[in-house]
């Protein structure tokens, strides 16, 4: 343990958690505007065709309604949002089509009229009066169906599509032992606890205050600006609490645009609740995946090719790509030969977006599953095998990973997990009558690095306010940004106060990709640098000062609180006795927005490793996950208490993922059958298991000056994987089809 | 939500009054069933009558050893944990327990959890165009979608919905009497009677009236029912509606079964109540042969569709596995 405990830092309570507990921690929708209205949808039953005609008489005439927005009247924005201005400052969009458009109906559950009333009761009742009539045509609703119009996206946050060496001759020689097999997983919707909600107050005609559920309120503020028109300081996105997300607060979805023009219809603020129902057609999902896994391996296990073939979906008006196999067996062990493809299907069913690891969470489960599968076919222990094709250098890239310490989670994950008194003989580790089985499966994501900029205020009395417009999903970045200020500020934790989620803050960077604690760190370590730089131009001016006449580039903080020489280490001052001696009550800097420098030399990039045991009842077959052990290398972390918890969330969703979660269509209408927290099923506390956290490594400061690569999505990855292998160690059968339900495991008995 | 009107009844003759004078009244008990249906647009009654203050939440012996009656309103919770239901019912008191979640329990009362309606998604979600049980002639949307939660006896072709309740599964299995009142009257219905099958009318669910409300539930003493088990087999550990369940009850002398109570849950439109499987296992030795044959004799009518057909295996290893686990009680 002991080398372990430099990366950790302190293991903070949360600095909302007092708010959060007692309920003053007030999100979006509970924001109360002055005559605000409500907003209520209309939704589309048929998933493919036209609208002929929507009669809204009755509607109009029920009491309290106030406005209907449909596509014959829509206040429409100028300019959706073109994509020539997409980047990382520009905002997210995963749906191209701005609601209430046109006539055209791409999926079920499409928006087809707003309705604005007094009360949500009004709004709902006059909703159900609008009457719809369609031209259906027949929809694709599979992936299957859409086969022959589908297309091979480019680029997705990198390649897509990838060919190393040549992977056909080993997958077709004999020599080689090989395994080829398909994987499925359904449509997983996001449940946040807090669901999707926007509120939208104009002022005049060309301002506009949103309180919107968001991962990026920059985003919503850029893409809404530009779609009216408006400079972009009109617009302000306010959000400082979001009761999770998981990626589907990340892009502007169609109601944060109704509620605009609901407002604007209706001449007065309108709140728009996207229900849980909605929450599975109107906020995106992660898309269903076919993927085919083709391994060759020589008889001691040296991976010879390794072919990923992904089918994924979007809607007709949908562009997210989910890059399975690049984020997995393009980065993930040594092989001459690795071939990655991916194919984009357009159906009738809504966008699909960014969920918990995109692409590396629907990609590990494949790959290390087929690397199970392989460990089998060698007779070799799976952890053995990830440490024959352990790749010191990125395998496509070719360059070193700046500090992978994977060697080290196998190692110190098996030794917690008991891993070596593991007998791979399928159904040998019984419990009485119940099947046992431990999978393990390698964990992994890549670190990323966006733009930010942050602002102090230093006051006299010694304490900070730190402002940033960053979000704090409920993963704990108050805390951890707190944390970071606090130590690079060199003002006590309890004296920092960090503000987030309000466009009027600095740039700060969608909360994705778990970029939050790196990204916006980096930015509060450059302000840090300022205001050091600050209070030296102040005190080389003071003549009371120890540091007078030095040379302000020689001085730095030298303990908290105080700046010093770099050279002569008796001499320092302290930031209160500078700001009181200058007649000062408070200083104040920012740091700069720019693009973050691209290290090309390295691959950054996080590991760890889950071990997972399940015991099975072989009759009444309904896996329960009775303990795991996981390791993490992710750099630094940052307060300890929040990073286990983004490791422990992120398992329970990946056993979710493994063996419940799924959004199932009915095949005839196209809507989801499966649209609430009854029928959708996520892990309770019952199928939780005891998670045992560990974190190796070292902080890494060649990625950037805090030292942690995020850690908010690596948790979910390889977590599935573990989870099907261990019920086939348990029970002889694979099931490659998730989630692995009771059905699936009738005939273990 | 329709607009509706709202009253609180006082007694139960100010209650059947309301409804007996309108006939698109519904009582109000804890609302967890009620009011997610008016929100969907499912149930548009015009007039609540909130029955939550009738002093009905009694569970008390009946006189003369002649069992146990609980009031309507006696909420969920508090009937898992009373002493008489525990030590005299555990059947009852174990599939409570498995059903919802505590703070639901804490809201749900005995009446509505006996009238709570199907969760089939066809009928729960207006935006499906079919449902007959929802809006009569308009097909079964399930027939031929997504139907991995639908029924595998009893059902017909109007209809394949699931009664989902774990509490009247062990109701059936104790042969449980409702006691019901209107402005006309009372009268009493024995539970296999209470609910019915789909056949041509899935539209309706109960034979009880619109206009009456249920006063208690009583259990008739059953000396063999503390040695009864409730088991339910689901998709997650908790919080889940039973994919089977079965509800048990056994009196075995030196081995051999005198008398067997078994009913089955998440099978059909109603608590199914295993009659052919108890027929099957009077005076045989209870053992894991007898049982099997049981439960292949119950449920050899079984018909599945396209998701569910594995049921109908389950089905019959949790009757087996019910039945020896009470087997095994001492
Ligand atoms: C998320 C969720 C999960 C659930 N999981 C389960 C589960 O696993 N197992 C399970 O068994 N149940 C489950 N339930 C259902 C729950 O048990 C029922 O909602 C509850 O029992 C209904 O009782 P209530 O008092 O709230 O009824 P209400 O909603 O108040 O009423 C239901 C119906 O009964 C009528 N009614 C009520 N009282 C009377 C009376 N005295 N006389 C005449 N009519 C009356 C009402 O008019 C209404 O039609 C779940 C519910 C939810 C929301």
């Amino acid at each position: 343990m002991a080398e372990t405990v430099n990366i950790l830092g302190p293991a903070r309570n949360r600095v909302d958690g007092r708010l959060k507990v007692t309920g003053a921690a007030k999100y979006s929708v509970e924001f109360q505007v002055p005559n605000c209205a409500y907003g209520w949808t209309v939704e589309s039953n048929v998933a493919k065709g036209k609208i002929l005609s929507i009669d809204t008489k009755s509607a109009q005439a029920a009491p309290g309604v106030l406005a209907i927005v449909t596509h014959l009247n829509a206040p429409k924005p100028k300019e959706p949002a073109a994509k020539k201005h997409r980047g990382q400052t520009d905002g997210i969009r995963n749906e191209e089509r701005v609601p209430f458009s046109d006539d055209e109906i791409h999926y079920a559950g499409q928006y087809v009229a707003l309705v604005v009333a007094k009360t949500i009761e009004q709004a709902r009742y006059a909703a159900s009066l609008v009457k719809v009539s369609y031209a259906p045509e027949e929809p694709l609703l599979t992936m299957n169906a859409a086969k022959s119009s589908a297309t091979k996206p480019k680029g997705s946050f990198g390649p897509v599509q990838i060919k190393k060496g040549d992977v056909d001759l080993p997958l077709k020689g004999t020599s080689l032992t090989k395994i080829e097999q398909i994987y499925t997983t359904p449509t997983e919707t996001h449940n946040p606890i807090e669901m999707s909600g926007t509120i939208a107050a104009w002022d005049r005609d060309d301002k506009l205050t949103l309180y919107d559920a968001t991962q990026f309120v920059k985003g919503v503020q850029s893409v809404i600006a530009r779609a009216w028109n408006l400079p972009i300081e009109n617009v302000r996105v306010i959000c400082p609490f979001v009761g999770g997300a998981f990626g589907c607060k990340g892009a502007v979805w169609p109601h944060v645009f109704a509620a605009a023009m609901g407002a604007k219809a209706a001449g007065v603020p309108v709140k728009m609740h996207v229900t849980r129902r909605n929450m599975f057609v109107g906020t995106g999902h992660r898309t269903p995946t076919t993927q085919t896994i083709a391994l060759a391996a020589t008889r001691d296990g040296k991976l010879r090719a390794m072919r990923h073939v992904s089918h994924i979906a979007t809607s007709p008006v949908g562009d997210h790509v989910e890059s399975c196999g690049a984020r997995s067996t393009g980065m993930m062990y040594e092989s001459p030969a690795i071939q990655v493809e991916e194919t984009l299907h357009k159906i009738n069913v809504a966008s699909t977006t960014f969920m918990r690891a995109p692409g590396e969470c629907p990609g590990t489960y494949a790959l290390e599953c087929a690397m199970d599968e392989l460990a089998y076919a060698l007779k070799m222990d799976p952890v053995q095998l990830r440490l024959t094709n352990y790749a010191d250098n990125h395998p496509v890239k070719n360059v070193p990973f700046s500090a992978k310490h994977l060697k080290e989670c196998y190692q110190v994950g098996a030794e917690k997990f008991g891993w070596a008194k593991r007998n791979p003989q399928p159904r040998s580790m019984r419990d009485g009558d119940l099947l046992g089985g431990w999978g393990m499966a390698t964990k992994t994501y890549p670190a990323h690095k966006m733009e930010a900029a942050a602002k102090v205020m230093l006051r006299a009395d010694g304490s900070a306010t730190v402002q940033c417009a960053a979000h704090d999903l409920g993963t704990g970045a108050y805390t951890a940004l707190t944390q970071i200020a606090s130590e690079q500020l060199g003002v006590p934790f309890e004296k920092v106060k960090f503000e987030l989620g309000d466009t009027d803050f600095p740039f700060g960077p969608v909360a994705g990709g778990s970029n939050t604690t790196g990204t916006v760190g980096t930015a509060i370590h450059e302000v840090a640098q300022l205001l050091h730089k600050a209070l030296a131009d102040l005190a080389v001016k003071d003549s009371e000062s120890p540091l007078y006449n030095l040379s302000s580039n020689d001085i730095a903080m030298i303990a908290p609180g105080h700046i010093g020489s770099k050279i002569d280490n008796k001499k320092s001052d302290a930031y209160i006795d500078i700001l009181r001696r200058a007649g000062r009550g408070s200083i104040e800097v920012q740091s700069e927005l720019k693009e973050p420098e691209e290290n090309k030399k390295m691959a950054f990039q996080s590991f760890g490793a889950d071990f997972v045991e399940v015991k099975i009842d072989p009759l009444l077959p309904r896996v329960q996950v009775t303990r795991v052990v996981s390791v993490i290398n992710c750099g630094r972390v940052v307060t300890f208490k929040p990073a286990r918890n983004q490791i422990i969330g992120g398992i329970n969703m990946g056993i979710g993922m493994a063996l419940m979660e799924a959004t199932e269509y009915d095949p005839q209408t196209g809507l989801p059958a499966t649209r609430n927290l009854a029928d959708y099923h996520v892990v309770t506390n019952a199928d939780a298991p005891v998670i045992d956290v560990t974190f190796v490594g070292e902080p890494d400061f060649a990625f950037n000056p805090i030292g942690c690569r995020g850690i908010g999505e690596i948790g979910i990855t390889g977590a599935a994987a573990a989870v099907a292998s261990a019920i086939y160690h348990a029970t002889g059968k694979r099931v490659r089809d998730l989630p692995i339900t009771p059905d699936k495991l009738m005939d273990i008995a | 939500m329709n607009p509706f009107s709202y009253t609180r009844a006082t007694d139960p003759q100010q209650a059947t009054q309301a409804t007996a004078t309108n006939a698109s009244a519904k009582f109000l008990a804890g609302g967890t069933n009620l009011i997610d249906l008016m929100k969907m647009g499912v149930e548009r009654p015009t007039q609540l009558v909130d029955v939550n203050r009738l002093s009905l939440a009694q569970i008390e012996e009946l006189p003369n050893g002649c069992g146990v009656r609980i009031g309507a309103l006696a909420r969920n919770s508090d009937v898992a944990q009373h002493p008489l239901i525990v030590q005299r019912y555990p059947v009852l008191s174990q599939a409570l327990l498995a059903g919802a979640s505590p703070q639901l329990r804490n809201l749900a009362t005995t009446g509505g959890n006996l009238l709570q309606r199907t969760r089939c998604y066809y009928f729960y979600d207006p935006a499906f165009p079919q449902c007959n049980k929802r809006n009569p002639g308009s097909g079964c949307g399930a027939l031929n979608g997504f139907n991995r939660i639908h029924a595998i006896l009893g059902q017909s072709e109007q209809c394949i919905a699931t009664n989902p309740s774990d509490m009247n599964v062990a109701l059936a299995a104790l042969d449980a009497v409702v006691q019901v009142q209107s402005a006309k009257g009372t009268r009493s219905i024995p539970i296999a009677d209470f609910h019915r099958l789909p056949g041509d009318t899935p539209n309706v669910d109960t034979n009880l009236q619109a206009d009456e409300l249920i006063t208690a539930v009583d259990l008739p003493a059953i000396p063999f029912a503390t040695r009864s088990h409730y088991l339910k087999v689901r998709d997650r550990a908790s919080y889940a509606f039973a994919l089977v369940s079965v509800a048990v009850a056994l009196d075995v002398q030196n081995g051999r079964i005198n008398a067997a109570r078994v009913a089955l849950g998440g099978v059909a439109h109603k608590a199914w109540r295993a009659q052919k499987a108890e027929a099957a296992l009077v005076g045989k030795t209870a053992g894991e042969k007898a049982f099997r044959a049981a439960a292949e004799t119950e449920l050899a009518a079984a018909k599945g569709y396209k998701h569910n057909s594995f049921k109908i295996e389950l089905a019959k290893r949790a009757m087996v596995r019910a039945l020896s686990t009470v087997a095994q009680m001492t």
